[in-house]
């Protein structure tokens, strides 16, 4: 299982002497299997969301429910996939998609034998004994999806994963995480600030407002799958993301501005 | 940030690099080869007086002499366990103390002081101290070669495990590591190459510092036949003996060098 709820959820800090609000009571529930997205502008607290599902921030105020048991602590039971990748660079593949097994205290035949079942199902079996430094960015993700999955978690929370990628990349990459969520339907929770990706890979999407960040849409994707790459010339697909930019526009304007608090420093 | 990261890197190199990459060994050896020619022209000629500056078969038998009366050899391994005496101990040492003092900033505070006369003062000026501390013999030599090396290695490993990248904690803690967990798992191994770096800037230093204890006052060891050899002005001598600790530094030097390439292959990528 892996259903997750956000009960007014804000978190405020202290940023030069004043209180900062980066997340304004985020009410959000997300079934077990879905794949849900997350847009907004940048600084609007997007990250933050998941540093908050993953335990690694703690909220000012509300709660994260998994299957209904309250989130306090990092575990295995949510796995983070990076922007920057975050592999270690000692490690070669096969041990850095191990890390979180050994974490896990998993013994060292099992997890090897796992690990290498995840290696495979990115397609990176022939990179197994290659470090990081060795393999192109898209790879590299690649394993760090790889050891995401790994855990076996019930939640894959996917943190701009793509973001440091070059556009084909990008694409191809959406196209081959929606292959492997179609074979486990996992629930993930990706955010990102490009649309088109937004939309391509959901089954929901969640529009975020300039800081402080508040939901301001929530929006069903029916669009039938598997999705083709051109998908995105689809009129269906095209109205979405009218709709979606329409919302956005001036969120991104406000968070642009030097006027606001957001844009001055995020 | 999208550059670096698609760049499959290890394999760009600029073809400018690689003529010279090539060729460079050999332009060091022509230099040398000069270099041994015009000493052995100029010394075995007596264009300048040989007893001052020798030459090199004069050196190339000298050594050869040294080594099988015993002379070399026995004196050499006095040096040697009086390096080991002290750089090993200056390693366990340094690495222990800079990771303390990188987790407990206090711990730093109080020491900094006297980390920083033992970084900037010359090495040499402890001689005369450690030697009314600790007597001629093994001992105040091992001390020396301790002092000169464990602050190189303490200093590397304290900004080491300061530069460790945010990113490979964040990992760790994602999937619920303890802070002992992370230690092991994402910041000591993250700092092992300036480590690494510092115990190849000790050997230097604790050469230094060894062969200047030797020669301040001592029964045997390399640094003692250099003050031996000077006060009876054997150039030759002292040629063979410097090349010998030269080449000792040398040799430790480039199997730290293979070993971190070992270790930590990824620290020497770009």
């Amino acid at each position: 299982m892996g259903a997750l709820s956000l009960e007014h959820l804000s978190l405020s800090y202290a940023r030069r002497g004043d209180a900062f609000l980066a997340l304004a009571d985020v009410n959000l529930s997300i079934a077990d299997g879905e794949l849900v997205t997350i847009v907004g502008p940048s600084g609007c607290g997007k990250s933050t969301l998941l540093m908050l599902i993953a335990a690694l921030l703690k909220p000012t105020s509300g709660a994260v429910r998994l299957d209904g048991r309250l989130v306090t602590a990092p575990g295995s039971d949510r796995a983070l996939v990076f922007q920057d990748f975050a592999l270690l660079p000692w490690r070669t593949v096969l041990a850095n998609v191990a890390l979180g097994l050994e974490l896990k205290g998993v013994p060292a035949n099992a997890r090897v034998e796992i690990a290498r079942r995840h290696i495979a199902m990115v397609g990176l079996s022939a990179f197994e004994r290659a470090y990081p430094h060795q393999l192109s960015g898209g790879m590299r993700q690649r394993v760090g999806i790889a050891r995401a999955l790994a855990v076996e978690p019930q939640v894959l929370l996917m943190d701009e994963p793509f973001g440091a990628l070059d556009a084909q990349i990008r694409q191809v990459m959406g196209a081959e995480l929606l292959r492997i969520w179609e074979r486990g339907r996992k629930t993930i929770l990706f955010v990102t600030h490009d649309i088109d990706e937004a939309i391509y890979l959901a089954d929901r999407t969640i529009v975020m407002s300039a800081s402080p960040g508040r939901v301001i849409a929530d929006i069903k994707v029916p669009l039938k799958r598997p999705r083709p790459l051109d998908i995105r010339n689809d009129p269906a697909f095209t109205a979405y993301r009218q709709r979606i930019w329409d919302l956005l526009e001036r969120e991104v304007l406000a968070s642009n501005s030097w006027g606001t608090a957001a844009g001055a420093v995020a | 940030m999208s550059a670096e990261a698609e760049a499959p890197s290890g394999d760009i190199a600029l073809p400018f690099v690689m003529r010279f990459g090539a060729a460079r060994p050999m332009i060091g050896a022509a230099a040398v080869t000069l270099f041994l020619l015009v000493w052995q022209i100029v010394g075995a000629n007596e264009i300048i007086r040989s007893d001052l500056i020798s030459y090199p078969s004069e050196v190339a038998r000298t050594l050869i002499a040294m080594s099988a009366s015993g002379e070399l050899g026995s004196n050499l391994w006095v040096s040697l366990q009086e390096f080991l005496q002290g750089f090993l101990p200056a390693i366990a040492f340094g690495i222990a103390a800079g990771t303390a003092f990188a987790l407990v900033p206090r711990l730093h505070y109080l020491c900094e002081p006297l980390i920083v006369v033992l970084n900037t003062a010359p090495i040499i000026a402890f001689v005369p101290i450690v030697v009314v501390w600790f007597g001629v013999g093994t001992q105040s030599k091992a001390i020396m070669v301790f002092l000169a090396a464990v602050i190189p290695i303490l200093i590397n490993t304290m900004t080491g495990i300061r530069q460790v990248h945010e990113s490979w904690v964040r990992a760790c803690r994602a999937f619920g590591a303890s802070r002992a967990q992370v230690i092991a798992k994402a910041i000591l191994p993250g700092a092992l190459p300036p480590v690494m770096v510092g115990v190849r800037l000790a050997v230097g230093r604790a050469i230094v510092g060894l062969i200047a204890a030797e020669m301040y006052v001592s029964v045997r060891g390399i640094g003692r036949l250099i003050q031996v050899y000077s006060s009876s002005e054997r150039a030759a001598e002292i040629f063979v003996l410097v090349a010998v600790v030269a080449t000792f530094g040398f040799a430790l030097v480039t199997l730290l060098r293979r070993l971190e390439g070992l270790i930590a292959p990824w620290s020497l990528e770009p």
